[in-house]
């Protein structure tokens, strides 16, 4: 239904004229883009003084690839990129681990306080992190726990987990609401016991929704900035972002501006790397194109 | 019935007790913080100083927080304008049967998944940049060589710099969300206005607008939101001190509780809550405003 199958239309003159006010303004717009992406791709294989000579697009010295190496190496990236997988990865794991069965449970079950619930989870989608974060860092710093390593990474996942539950809950909610109840009354009058149901037939078939959910996931906690810059206090401890930002702040006094910039390139690919491959499956996941 | 009871509350568990972890008793906790006088966030509430609305009061009498709430309004109010027009024309261009439409829109997106640290060292030190800056090439190449050399990231400019960069960044997301609003439309409507003879116009006027009123309030709630959350881009636009010229609530606060800089004289993490909870008041506001002037739940997401 959310599709239409459109054949092809043939090329029509008369109707792209009409249409190239249109044209102009998103070419113009793309073309900004890619400009800005290039460019930056282009100046971290440069050099700073090439850079300076505004001869980033001419690279007549040669590619330099020792600017990703020196980013990545001495530079620290390797540190903080290693954070940024680890957080990112075991929060969205964790994230599907609890929302699921707790979105299953209140999308199909009617109990006491279900509204309620979901009230409160459609509400904390709005609440600023501004609002949340100095009890969380009172707690966290009286636990004493700022000091040691892995309990600052098992605080930072418990925290972006716990801050994308609401959105991921709120997401898989609507998406178990539209499967169809067939599957489990079959498994019901079979006798299987529902939290079987759940785990066997009903979380298989909301893959699709599931893994959507966990690109997004998965993207805002990579790019996370605010509470890894409070509780991340240290270099072992940071995320890309935080630490590019500490990265860039030292880059400007060295002057190493083409490290600078295949660090960015190094924070960026990732993302855009997914992006590529699952811009359809990301942007449907936004206009709430679900179909189940 | 009874023998799902189990498994709803197994179910639910965690993720409920994860919400009143991280998300209820902090915002109770702040809320209480903020009538306080509080020497360090991490003292214990023995310490406190019960100050009524004290904090609140001083905060409006702060010069630098009405600074801070100055420049959230305008990157709120301009900001919201820019955005939403250009995404609601990006939107509008993109479902008028434009070919390639998958891939522009892929692109126009594309700057909504690159972290706000890399996005706005882009803009900083390539497209603002006084020597090889991407602006300056464009208005060299056009001829306003006087323009070409303005000094977009002095005090002056440097707020403009900041907003433009931000609005570039947001455009994508809030154009899917009026695509998606316009894509709802029936063509039906469109056929019938046309064999009654309105031009394309007319029928964006008549038909797309009214009838995008429940997409409209979604953007605003979205872009209220995000706005509120504004920080990333002014540390970065504007260093380890605070610039008058950038300075947001939150950065205020952050720096209020953690940071030092130059704007704090006086340390209390009771002023920190009290900024929290303003600006959870303003999307609470423009939330129930927009809620009470556009009544259209026809287009509900």
């Amino acid at each position: 239904m959310a599709k239409e199958n459109k054949i092809k239309t043939k090329f029509n003159l008369k109707k792209e004229l009409k249409l190239a006010p249109g044209y102009i303004i998103i070419i113009l717009w793309t073309l900004f883009i890619f400009v800005l992406l290039g460019w930056i791709l282009a100046a971290s294989m440069s050099t700073t003084a090439d850079i300076f000579a505004g001869d980033a697009l001419k690279f007549p010295t040669g590619l330099h690839f020792e600017n990703y190496i020196q980013a990545w190496g001495s530079g620290g990236v390797q540190t903080f990129f290693m954070n940024s997988l680890l957080y990112s990865l075991v929060s969205c794991v964790l994230l599907v681990l609890i929302c699921a069965p707790a979105a299953y449970v209140l999308a199909r079950f009617t109990f006491l306080g279900n509204k309620i619930i979901q009230t409160s989870f459609v509400s904390a989608m709005g609440v600023p992190i501004t609002m949340i974060v100095l009890p969380l860092f009172g707690v966290v710093a009286n636990m004493g726990i700022l000091n040691n390593i892995s309990a600052s990474k098992v605080t930072l996942i418990f925290l972006y987990v716990g801050i994308n539950i609401p959105y991921t809950i709120i997401f898989l909610l609507t998406f178990f609401a539209n499967l169809s109840r067939t599957y489990e009354e079959a498994a019901a009058i079979d006798g299987c016991p529902p939290s079987k149901t759940f785990w066997k037939i009903m979380f298989p078939m909301a893959q699709s929704g599931i893994v959507t959910v966990t690109i997004f996931n998965f993207i805002n906690i990579w790019n996370e900035y605010f509470l890894s810059l409070i509780f991340a206090n240290n270099d072992q401890l940071r995320p890309v972002a935080v630490g590019l930002y500490g990265m860039l702040e030292s880059m400007q006094y060295t002057g190493n501006w083409a490290g600078m910039f295949a660090a960015v390139m190094i924070v960026f690919l990732p993302t855009f790397i997914l992006y590529l491959f699952l811009s359809e499956k990301i942007i449907g996941g936004i206009t709430g194109g679900i179909k189940g | 019935m009874k023998r799902n009871k189990g498994m709803i509350i197994g179910f639910l568990a965690p993720a409920v007790i994860m919400f009143l972890l991280v998300f209820l008793y902090p915002i109770c906790r702040t809320v209480a913080m903020s009538f306080f006088k509080i020497d360090a966030v991490t003292s214990t509430a023995d310490t406190w100083q019960f100050v009524g609305i004290g904090n609140y009061q001083k905060l409006f009498t702060t010069d630098i927080f009405k600074t801070a709430m100055f420049n959230i309004g305008r990157i709120w109010l301009l900001g919201g304008i820019i955005v939403l027009v250009l995404s609601l024309l990006f939107g509008v261009i993109l479902t008028s049967g434009i070919r390639g439409k998958k891939f522009f829109r892929a692109i126009i997106y594309l700057p909504n998944i690159v972290s706000a640290v890399a996005l706005a060292t882009m803009w900083k030190q390539y497209v603002f940049s006084p020597k090889f800056g991407l602006l300056k090439g464009i208005l060299d190449t056009l001829g306003f060589h006087e323009l070409a050399k303005t000094q977009w990231l002095a005090p002056e400019n440097v707020f403009w710099a900041l907003l433009f960069a931000y609005c570039f960044g947001m455009v994508g997301y809030h154009m899917l969300i009026w695509m998606s609003g316009i894509e709802r439309i029936s063509p039906e409507y469109y056929e019938a206005a046309t064999i009654d003879g309105s031009n394309k116009i007319q029928q964006f006027r008549y038909i797309t607008l009214p009838l995008l009123k429940g997409v409209f309030k979604t953007n605003i709630t979205m872009w209220s939101i995000s706005t509120a959350a504004f920080f990333v881009w002014s540390q970065l636009f504007s260093s380890v001190t605070a610039n008058k010229a950038t300075i947001v609530p939150a950065q205020y606060m952050y720096m209020n509780t953690f940071g030092g800089g130059n704007a704090v004289t006086e340390r209390n993490a009771g002023y920190a809550a009290a900024i929290g909870i303003i600006l959870c008041l303003c999307i609470v506001i423009i939330f129930t405003v927009c809620n009470a002037v556009i009544k259209d739940d026809d287009l509900e997401f």
